[in-house]
């Protein structure tokens, strides 16, 4: 018996079911979809000419070449007509992305969508006030005048950077271009709050300052790109399970050498042409490179360094590149700048230390050979028979991105490829893999507050989540698109104080209406809510979110938001900038409303109340939000690009997602094709035209020269090397008492907290709760099994997970996924942050494990252990 | 061992209850397999089965490929006295592809889905979104395995039953 229903036949569109353009709402990838709605009852026929697909439907579809329609891509919803409609979202062929692949993610959108009769009825319907102990529907009109006044009053009581907030700032996820406008304009403009931060983390940063100072967006490559290079780099970066299709669709081909006609046509005439060889850096045996490994046996290379020493890695590739003289000369005297280029050989290079005594303090820190730093060097940039230069494409992630010394990391990676000339050409690049999508659009040019970057350009920004912690400065607190009861680094500290100030000014106002009565109207509990502000430690906390999440329960107001395919939304992948437009085909749930409405309505009530007491001034700020449609923030958003009538050559001058001249109605007509950010205006046909690769002609800095930057100076000693949060557990016996290395990240089962996916059978049942990786020794030593149930603890905080015993993390490493539904092994990540940049370092931390007595029988029987990591 | 030999008593008693919520408009709207008449199809007999060697079959019909296999522990929805007689739709449930049965699991070549045939042809790792489509077995009390219905959608299909 199946474990849950499963279908064995689904209704097929009919010739006029309503077609949209959709993009996958998950993954940095950004897949295309098609989505078809139809009337329930009024199916299409099994003939080609009788259905919206064109399919022969009486026959078996062939494999890979056919259309995939499986159970999980169909849903029943009802409009706002009452009426019930087929929806089916499939995977679209014209997408040159996906090309008609998808991914375990992806292939159940349809079922993200809302619907009374399926488990998304626990989507969040009206606003919800709290009152005591429990929410309380109100309307919409009572919750934004509550919010108005309390922002406006706390900002006329104590200045505007005692609201602050933790927003999404990313596309895909229900969210694009235009919440990211609305949130920028309220938040810059309309309140003019410094005190930012971005959705998981605690600061408002970028997370790659280290490249992006040195003049290359972290996404200057394109899909193509992995089709071409003769070496693809994945740092940190599992993409087997968190690029998907990208993996499988792009790079797995170039390593089973299906890509050479490609490569033929685009490579230099007689450049040797081969299959492509990998690098993946992580620390564990992900599935990324095993199966790299099984496609293409000798031609992976796996380098596993210790914890947070990836930096110096690098460094210690580039120096040996430097050292056999594999640099590219000519690409580093005409595009790059020869004065900071001194700074990186002394630095970062390090070429006062003799080479055999570098590499033996690298071997020693970073537990990575001699023989592997130089291999790796030869794969990226030895040049080719002939003399032409290797191809090879960098693209690294978290494991970097959150790893010790942000700034650091990212700026020696990316200079590997600024060394060995790999820019601008095709299967070249360096830059990020991306985690979701990115719709990126701020007023950075009109904000009130002034935003910093790095320490090297003003910053660094402030930490918001001690900011709310420990300041009683702060007193309102914006929580929108994200958990960060799970997500946020050091997240039971967080929550434990988030959640006593908020319950302060619960209990202040419990304690008002017990003695005065319940107030009369919004007015009146604004009133009461800012008098508690100032007498309490309190902390006002609004929640904007589709569901009622995790950070929720302590929230005073719930605000419910519009999601994915609800309203139309715009916002590029990250590895092609491609523009799409994801369209609307379904209602939100009961009174939700697309997040782009309550900032506007939000900031116009402000206006509102700002021009009833004569303050003109103010009122202007928070104007021009009164939005109608969402093709209008878009364009509203456009206006804070430069003059993009520019030549090819000064594309490097524009914003990444530079997407002024577009609209909505355009995206529209382009469908899956799509346009690459950044888009210009053709100086001499005036036309709208893409991106298709960045930098092949100058970087994004004042001289277009790319800047090279030294990095810090390091220790091979361990207890020099780390910082207190992680020395404080090699101190007093607690090296014994946390043996363990840990280190978190994703699976490819589910996005996020999997606030769509915990609906859905089959993910419950795969992950039935969080989980650890356990090396085979490690779990033979303890006595632990695959399916035993134990505690993860140190002295951040702790969680209890299911082990997984496999080969993939190293002997005395322990892998924990980062959070799952409603529990989180971001417990146990330190308060680290790079001090100059304030990103966190999520990857590492000191544990003990303790293993609990009996099991979970649910789990044990219906769960599968098998080795995620072994697919020969 | 326990006899676990399923019955046809069993098996229609499993029906029944499905009957039951197909009654409801919902759930014959949403087409719970199995909601068509599939033809019971004999593929092979206990004696002839040995641990991890598959026996390939068509199934229910001979463009949907098909694959039997005996694990040697209990697996969910397995028939004979160990109750570890399973069999799956043989197409990867992602694109199609023609799966391979080794180390007790069943892995796609193409994008590398692997799903576990101990726990109802479950996703543990990959594409598939889809679980892989389990057959509903019988045993007869001379040990003939039958297929009985397919419990999820083939690949490359809108309905498992194509017309002739
Ligand atoms: S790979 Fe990413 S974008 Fe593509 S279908 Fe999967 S989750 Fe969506
Ligand atoms: S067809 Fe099997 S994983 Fe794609």
């Amino acid at each position: 018996m199946a474990l849950f229903a499963r279908k064995d036949r689904l209704p097929i569109p009919p010739k006029n079911a309503e077609k949209k353009t959709t993009v996958c709402q998950y993954c940095n990838v950004g897949c295309g979809y098609d989505v078809y709605k139809w009337p329930v009852g009024k199916d299409g026929g099994k003939k080609p000419s009788q259905n919206a697909l064109g399919i022969d439907f009486t026959k078996q579809r062939v494999a890979l070449q056919g259309q995939a329609i499986v159970e999980n891509m169909h849903t029943v919803i009802t409009g706002k007509d009452g009426k019930q409609y087929n929806v089916l979202v499939i995977p679209s062929k014209n997408s040159p992305i996906n090309r008609g692949n998808y991914s375990i993610r992806g292939g159940t959108n349809a079922q993200a969508t809302y619907a009374p009769s399926k488990p998304t009825r626990n989507r969040l319907h009206y606003p919800l006030l709290r009152v005591g102990d429990q929410f309380q529907p109100v309307s919409w009109e009572e919750a934004i005048d509550i919010v108005a006044r309390v922002v406006k009053g706390v900002k006329d009581n104590w200045g505007p950077d005692s609201i602050a907030m933790k927003v999404h700032d990313h596309g895909g996820s229900g969210s694009g271009f235009e919440d990211n406008w609305a949130v920028g304009k309220f938040f810059f403009i309309a309140v003019g709050t410094r005190m930012l931060s971005i959705h998981n983390r605690p600061a408002y940063n970028s997370e790659v300052w280290g490249q992006r100072e040195r003049g290359t967006h972290e996404l200057n490559y394109c899909y193509e790109d992995a089709r071409l290079a003769d070496t693809i780099v994945l740092w940190g970066a599992n993409s087997f399970e968190t690029a998907s299709v990208f993996y499988t669709q792009h790079m797995l081909p170039n390593l089973q050498g299906a890509t050479t006609e490609e490569k033929k046509k685009v490579y230099k005439r007689g450049e040797p042409v081969e299959a492509a060889r990998m690098i993946v850096v992580d620390p564990r045996r992900t599935a990324s490179v095993t199966v790299a490994e099984d496609v293409a046996p000798g031609r992976v290379l796996h380098l596993r360094p210790r914890l947070g020493t990836d930096y110096v890695l690098a460094n210690a590739i580039a120096r040996a590149i430097y050292e056999k003289g594999w640099h590219d000369k000519e690409f580093i005297e005409k595009r790059t700048d020869l004065k900071t280029f001194e700074d990186y050989k002394k630095k970062s290079l390090m070429l006062d230390v003799p080479y055999d005594r570098f590499m033996r303090d690298v071997e020693k820190l970073t537990g990575v050979s001699r023989k592997d730093i130089e291999k790796a060097a030869e794969w990226i940039a030895k040049p080719k028979k002939g003399g032409y230069r290797r191809r090879t494409l960098t693209i690294y992630e978290k494991g970097v991105i959150w790893g010790y010394k942000n700034y650091d990391t990212i700026a020696a990676i990316s200079q590997i490829a600024a060394l060995t000339g790999n820019y601008g050409k095709p299967g070249t690049g360096c830059g990020r893999q991306g985690g979701h999508q990115e719709g990126y659009v701020r007023p950075h040019s009109r904000s009130r507050a002034k935003l910093v970057g790095s320490i090297y350009a003003g910053g660094p920004p402030p930490n918001i989540d001690e900011y709310v912690k420990n300041d009683l400065k702060s007193k309102v607190y914006f929580v929108s698109g994200t958990d960060p009861y799970l997500s946020t680094p050091n997240a039971q500290a967080y929550k434990k104080r988030v959640h006593e100030r908020t319950l302060a000014l619960t209990e202040f106002l419990s304690e008002y209406a017990a003695a005065a009565g319940e107030p009369a109207g919004s007015e009146e509990r604004a009133r009461r809510i800012i008098e508690g502000l100032g007498k309490t430690q309190g902390l006002f906390l609004v929640v904007i979110n589709m569901y009622q999440n995790e950070t929720a329960r302590d929230a005073h107001l719930i605000l419910p938001a519009a999601g994915w395919g609800e309203t139309p939304t715009t916002y590029i992948n990250c590895n092609s900038r491609l523009l799409r437009i994801a369209d609307k085909f379904a209602d939100p749930p009961g009174d939700a409303k697309p997040d782009w409405w309550i900032w506007g309505r939000i900031a116009t009530r402000m206006k509102e109340l700002y021009e009833a007491e004569g303050n003109h001034e103010e009122a202007k700020y928070c104007s021009g939000m009164d939005w109608k449609s969402a093709a209008e923030v878009f364009a509203d958003g456009a206006s804070e690009f430069p003059n993009n009538k520019l030549s090819k050559a000064d594309e490097a001058k524009l914003p990444a997602e530079c997407y002024k001249g577009v609209t909505h109605d355009l995206l529209r007509k382009l469908g899956q094709k799509g346009i690459q950010t950044p888009v210009r205006i053709d100086p001499k046909t005036g036309k709208l035209v893409g991106t298709k690769r960045r930098y092949t002609y100058k970087f994004g800095t004042s001289d277009g020269k790319f800047k090279w930057y030294g990095t810090d100076p390091w220790s091979p000693d361990l207890n020099e090397f780390y910082p207190p949060q992680i020395t404080k557990y090699f101190k007093n016996g607690n090296d014994r008492k946390f043996p363990f290395w840990f280190t978190n990240g994703r699976t490819q089962i589910f996005w996020q907290t999997g606030y769509h996916d915990r609906y859905l059978p089959e993910k419950v049942y795969t992950i039935p709760m969080p989980y650890i990786e356990m090396n085979t020794k490690d779990a033979k030593r303890l006595g632990i099994k695959s399916g035993d149930i134990v505690e993860v603890y140190n002295m951040e905080g702790n969680c209890v997970a299911v082990v997984y015993v496999n080969d993939s993390p190293p002997p005395g490493t322990v892998y924990g996924l980062m959070y799952r539904f409603h529990e989180s092994l971001n417990h146990l990540t330190t308060d680290y942050t790079d001090p100059k940049t304030t990103i966190p370092w999520y990857k590492a931390s000191r544990v003990g494990i303790r293993k609990l007595s009996g099991s979970l029988e649910h789990v044990r029987k219906f769960t599968s252990f098998l080795p995620i990591n072994d697919f020969s | 061992m326990l006899q676990t030999t399923m019955s046809r008593r069993t098996f229609v008693g499993g029906s029944v209850v499905l009957g039951a919520l197909l009654t409801s408009v919902r759930f014959s709207k949403a087409f719970v397999a199995p909601s068509l008449s599939y033809k019971r199809k004999r593929i092979a007999n206990i004696r002839d089965l040995k641990n991890h060697k598959p026996v390939m079959f068509n199934y229910p019909d001979k463009d949907s490929p098909a694959m039997l296999v005996k694990l040697g522990r209990p697996a969910i929805g397995g028939v004979g006295p160990g109750k570890d007689i399973v069999a799956f739709s043989a197409l990867c449930t992602h694109q199609g592809c023609p799966l391979n049965y080794s180390k007790v699991r069943f892995v796609c070549k193409c994008h590398y889905s692997m799903f576990d045939p101990a726990k109802n042809g479950q996703t543990y790792q990959g594409h598939a979104s889809e679980w892989l489509p389990q057959i509903r077995l019988s045993v007869d009390s001379r040990g003939n395995i039958y297929a009985e219905a397919v419990e999820g959608l083939v690949w490359g299909r809108v309905i498992n039953i194509l017309p002739k």
